[in-house]
């Protein structure tokens, strides 16, 4: 019995039914209900596409299932969407689809009083149907086709307010920048497809072990597939549009920063034989994701607002991730990716309850929550503790496996972005929980129910993570906990923690806390001035040669026919002074032009006379 | 066969002159619909079997001069044939609140669907000349009185470019028919192939020069932001939508078709003039203010991508140009149409003065929705029509000419750069107070904007169903552009 599996293709169909019944409840068709039912439709589709990803995660458990939709033949060209449901395909559509019905549950609390629900749910849709697909397909061209729909639903989502000007230049940051990573990836699957002919995943594997290409083809190729997963995943120099988009309503930043980010993460490791082909390209993914984990780290601690630490926290991470995936580690990688979708997703629920009712979202302004929000505070705790490395919990397992196989040098980097964080989600709790109730956290109750319930259902899924995995027989053994490499985590995370409650915990330092270089704070602070980076290069360049095209384009190219125009019309109108009725006049030009015409004639004669 | 859509549209264009003209409209919609319908059982009887001209009909008219009234289609014409009556009858229902004389107006139009359909439909060399230059007077007619403030100055150097076209690709097919001593303007006559190089050279470049004022190709262009900025919105979906294509339908009819081995000769420059279009009219767009304008650039930037694929003249590549013409076509009059709804209601066309469409009581939610969608579509965005075409065009191209392929994908990324801004600045942002008591736009006229996005989604997403009917044509087309080659190859080394 197959049926839940051969009919997978049917999950991302379920968002885009949801999507498309959302249409009734755009403004001004139905009035009566409000425009909540649109929710409620969605959140019933998500269920039922996570019911089915249930059903068929146990089919497909231990016999993958392989079959190929065709989408487009022409001339020399076919197109097929390859779909692979395999256990960890399907488990990945678990994954999605669950923190997505979450998600759509805390959106009917977070965005109670919107107008605009059949709008956003249609795109969460949308963000599901890219994600679910993406998850589900073996094929490099439907796995750029899905990462340019996520593009385009990140652009609507962060935009979803867009009466605000920072949402506005949000949204356009994070559309173009993604789209720079798009357009060099589809470069390389451009490039691609003549060399390989194919560009199912596996065959392209099969392809690059016969070792194909000259060192240079492969490293252009590489880069170009490379730079596509480095915009998507937010890493530097493309991480600005992370942050930004932070100004998009919170249950889409759940979803974006838990899954949406990792599923560049996703299509690297599928691609990562290709990339393979070139060490200088692997080398390039692991320094930009070491330089990414460290920097961003750091950045994280730097930030005063709330859902940035954690957008520069959500680059860190996959900067590891890059790291894992260059250095071969594909399966700790996708490990790390789970764990990491359910901390992160608790965490910023619990802090998107605290934003939604104390309106400030700058950590230097609350505090004190703890006895008025304890749920938040406990959510926030087993998130951030299942974020670091600390024993039994989510991510522990996942910095083991990736740090067991890394040279010196890249532990160091591992255990140093370890403490970093546990450093910033230390100082996080400090001034959210504790020290003493501020004018913001005065009346600071918990949240409306649909706003509890899934931070609960999530509590319970991340304390239940280690048995999970034990039981999906994904673990090592427990002894690997006092192996020295997890001492070495477990010391970074405690030195980190210790530090960020030590310093941020109550009243006992000032706040707030300057370095002693102010320069290096504001650095940091500032996102490296990547912005300003940006608009004196990248922006200046495009807008100054629009400019001058465009000059050249009215004063030369337009100049130079309107210039045709005026010549015809002023001689026209200049000659037609010579209509004078005077004879002498008529007879005075009838010579000169016999004359003329004559010398012209006789010209050849006089050269040949001499 | 053939004949009917050329009939219906004149006799409607008679019908609507001497009828009331309050029925001037439903009169235009029900003739230019029943072309429409003509023409897609034209599909229901095409035969994909054949790449070859099919429903051929001939009769003799003027024996003398060699001119004959020959019809047949294609795969390459008969998309654009169902294009051209699509866009007429989205054309009639265009905004049109306050419009005068409109028995004239809509009478021109069916007279303007009737030149394209001959000039598509056309296998004689001066019967395609004919069609070529006689919508022009509509057009001409259309700009100058129902035009904007400039329509004058827009009008004449419309005119004077198009004619221009019109002379040079005439001078292109006289000398064609003379050197090689044909015996008439029949195109199946001409044995152009046998000539010397250089004289084919010089009578492609004619024909280039001519189709690319057409098309338009940089520096040909300028007409063509004036005139699309100052006609009126209906006449700018024909305009933009269908009559610009009779450029790239020629340079891959009378080009492409007729002389193969110049073609392969030219081919390196020809992708290269593309790919400035295509950089050109993006890197404009961007600097544009007015949005009408904007659209206007991007056009000459999409239609450098059929260039650009022209020249490639690989199966694939010449696929993907046809497609990208009636992608191309059908995105480029959603955003004329919308651009008309949004001048229509605001009253403006100034980026730095629009704002906040968006707001669903008193903006134009669906209008800025659709705006958003056709944005998005000619930036490329999968899902819709616009992507499957660029990516066929873009793989087929890669093969034969990489770096222009890969400038034109990154000026793909240009494209995104100032729809966002047209989309940022008119949809997003906060509503004006003072400015926004806009007049409701109600179904009546917005469904042709959702016929046209309901299309470009489903070619988006099944573009099998566009490209089937186009493949076998360009499959035949692209083994005559390669058979001469091997032949003279073979000669040249015994």
């Amino acid at each position: 019995m197959n049926t839940f599996s051969q009919s997978i293709w049917l999950i991302p169909c379920y968002a885009l039914i949801g999507a498309v019944l959302t249409i009734p409840w755009s403004p001004g068709l139905i009035r009566r209900t409000g425009p909540r039912p649109a929710g409620y439709i969605n959140l019933l589709m998500t269920l039922a596409a996570f019911t089915h990803s249930l059903f068929a995660l146990r089919e497909v458990w231990s016999t993958p299932v392989q079959f190929s939709i065709n989408w487009l033949h022409a001339a020399n060209l076919d197109i097929a969407f390859d779909v692979l449901a395999s256990a960890t395909t399907v488990g990945a559509l678990v994954v999605i689809l669950g923190l997505n019905a979450l998600t759509q549950i805390y959106a009917i609390a977070y965005l109670e009083m919107d107008w605009g629900w059949a709008r956003f749910y249609a795109l969460l849709a949308l963000f599901e149907a890219g994600m679910t697909s993406l998850a589900l397909t073996n094929s490099l061209f439907f796995s750029y086709v899905m990462l340019e729909i996520l593009t385009l639903g990140t652009y609507l989502l962060i935009g979803f307010w867009f009466n605000q000007s920072l949402v506005v230049t949000g949204a356009r940051d994070g559309f173009l920048t993604k789209r720079v990573g798009d357009l060099v990836l589809l470069m390389g699957v451009v490039a691609l497809y003549p060399l390989a002919g194919t560009w199912n995943f596996d065959e392209l594997t099969a392809w690059a072990h016969t070792n194909p290409l000259d060192p240079t083809a492969a490293t252009l190729l590489g880069f170009a597939l490379l730079i596509g997963p480095i915009g998507k995943c937010a890493q530097i120099p493309l991480q600005l549009w992370l942050d930004e988009a932070m100004e998009g309503p919170m249950p889409a930043t759940v979803l974006r920063n838990a899954v949406v980010v990792s599923m560049g993460a996703w299509v690297l490791i599928k691609m990562q034989p290709i990339l393979n082909l070139s060490p200088t390209v692997v080398t390039a993914e692991i320094f930009v994701g070491a330089f990414t984990a460290v920097t961003c780290a750091a950045i994280a601690l730097a930030q005063v607002d709330i859902k940035r630490v954690f957008s520069y926290a959500t680059s860190s991470y996959l900067g590891v991730v890059f790291v894992a995936v260059g250095t071969g580690q594909g399966d700790a990688a996708l490990m790390l990716l789970f764990t990491y979708a359910i901390a992160m997703a608790l965490i910023l629920m619990s802090v998107g309850g605290i934003i939604l009712n104390n309106i400030s979202q700058d950590i230097t302004q609350l505090g004190g929550l703890w006895s008025r929000r304890p749920i938040s505070g406990i959510c926030y705790v087993v998130g951030a503790l299942s974020l670091v490395a600390v024993p039994p919990l989510g991510c522990f397992w996942g910095w083991l496996a990736i740090a067991d196989g890394l040279s010196p040098l890249l532990l160091t980097i591992i255990l140093l972005v370890n403490g970093l964080t546990a450093c910033s989600l230390a100082r996080v709790f400090g001034q959210l929980f504790t020290g003493s109730v501020t004018d913001w956290t005065r009346r600071s109750p918990e949240g409306l129910w649909a706003l509890v319930l899934p931070m609960m259902i999530l509590l319970g899924v991340a304390l239940h993570l280690p048995q999970l995995l034990t039981a999906l027989g994904l673990l090592p053994s427990w002894s690997a906990i006092a192996s020295p490499t997890s001492l070495l985590l477990l010391t970074s995370t405690a030195v980190g923690a210790g530090v960020g409650l030590w310093l941020y915990g109550g009243e006992r330092v000032a706040k707030p806390i300057r370095l002693p270089v102010p320069a290096v704070q504001d650095f940091f602070a500032y996102d490296l001035y990547t912005a300003q980076l940006y608009k004196v290069t990248v922006i200046a360049a495009v807008g100054l040669a629009a400019k001058v095209v465009d000059w050249c384009d009215r004063i030369l190219v337009d100049g130079a026919v309107n210039l045709v125009g005026l010549v015809t019309l002023a001689s026209g109108q200049g000659l037609k002074y010579n209509t004078t009725g005077q004879v002498q006049f008529y007879a005075l030009s009838i010579l000169l032009g016999t004359i003329l015409f004559g010398a012209i004639l006789a010209f050849p004669l006089i050269q040949a006379l001499q | 066969m053939l004949t009917p859509l050329l009939v219906i549209p004149l006799l409607g264009a008679i019908a609507i002159a001497i009828l009331k003209p309050q029925f001037s409209r439903f009169l235009g919609g029900a003739f230019s619909l029943a072309s429409l319908v003509w023409s897609l059982y034209l599909f229901s009887q095409f035969d994909l079997s054949l790449g070859g001209l099919q429903f051929s009909e001939f009769h003799r008219w003027i024996d003398p001069v060699g001119l004959n009234y020959s019809l047949g289609v294609d795969g390459l014409s008969l998309p654009l044939l169902a294009l051209n009556s699509l866009l007429t009858l989205i054309a009639l229902y265009t905004n049109r609140s306050n419009l005068e004389r409109t028995r004239l107006h809509d009478s021109l139009i069916l007279l303007i669907n009737a030149g394209i359909a001959g000039a598509l439909m056309a296998q004689n060399l001066l019967l395609f000349i004919i069609f070529y230059e006689l919508e022009l007077i509509p057009f001409y007619l259309l700009i100058s009185i129902w035009g904007g403030e400039k329509r004058g100055y827009a009008a004449t150097k419309f005119l004077l470019y198009t004619a221009v076209s019109g002379l040079l690709v005439l001078a292109g097919f006289l000398g064609a028919t003379f050197l090689s001593q044909s015996p008439s303007f029949e195109f199946s006559d001409l044995q152009v192939q046998n000539l010397d190089l250089i004289p084919q050279l010089i009578l492609l470049t004619t024909l280039l020069i001519g189709f690319g004022i057409k098309i338009p190709l940089v520096p040909l262009h300028t007409w063509m932001p004036d005139t699309y900025v100052e006609a009126s919105p209906a006449t700018t979906v024909l305009l933009g939508g269908i009559f610009a294509k009779l450029g790239t339908y020629g340079l891959l009819r009378f080009g492409l078709q007729l002389f193969p081995t110049a073609w392969q000769t030219v081919a390196p420059g020809l992708a290269i003039i593309g790919t400035v279009s295509v950089i050109y009219g993006a890197v404009s767009a961007i600097a544009q203010r007015d949005i009408k304008r904007m659209v206007a650039y991007s056009s000459i930037g999409h239609m450098g991508y059929i260039l650009v694929a022209a020249a490639a003249g690989t199966e694939l590549s010449v696929l993907g140009a046809i497609a990208q013409m009636v992608a191309h076509g059908l995105i480029l009059a959603l955003l004329f149409f919308l651009v008309g709804i949004v001048e229509k209601t605001t009253g403006t066309r100034d980026l730095g003065v629009l704002n906040g469409l968006m707001n669903p009581v008193r903006g134009l939610p669906l209008t800025s929705s659709l705006l958003i969608l056709a944005g998005m579509a000619s930036a490329g965005i999968p899902g819709l029509v616009g992507f499957a075409a660029e990516f066929i065009v873009f793989q087929g191209s890669f093969a034969t000419f990489p770096i222009p392929t890969l400038l034109c994908i990154i000026s793909s990324g240009l494209t995104a750069v100032y729809f966002v801004i047209l989309i940022n600045r008119t949809c997003f942002g906060k509503l004006d107070n003072d400015r926004a008591y806009y007049t409701r736009i109600g179904f009546s006229q917005q469904w042709p904007a959702l016929v046209l996005t309901a299309i470009i989604l489903y070619f988006g997403v099944q573009p099998n169903a566009l490209l089937h009917w186009i493949e076998p044509t360009t499959n035949s087309l692209v083994v005559e552009l390669h058979q001469p080659a091997i032949a003279q190859i073979a000669t040249t080394n015994p």
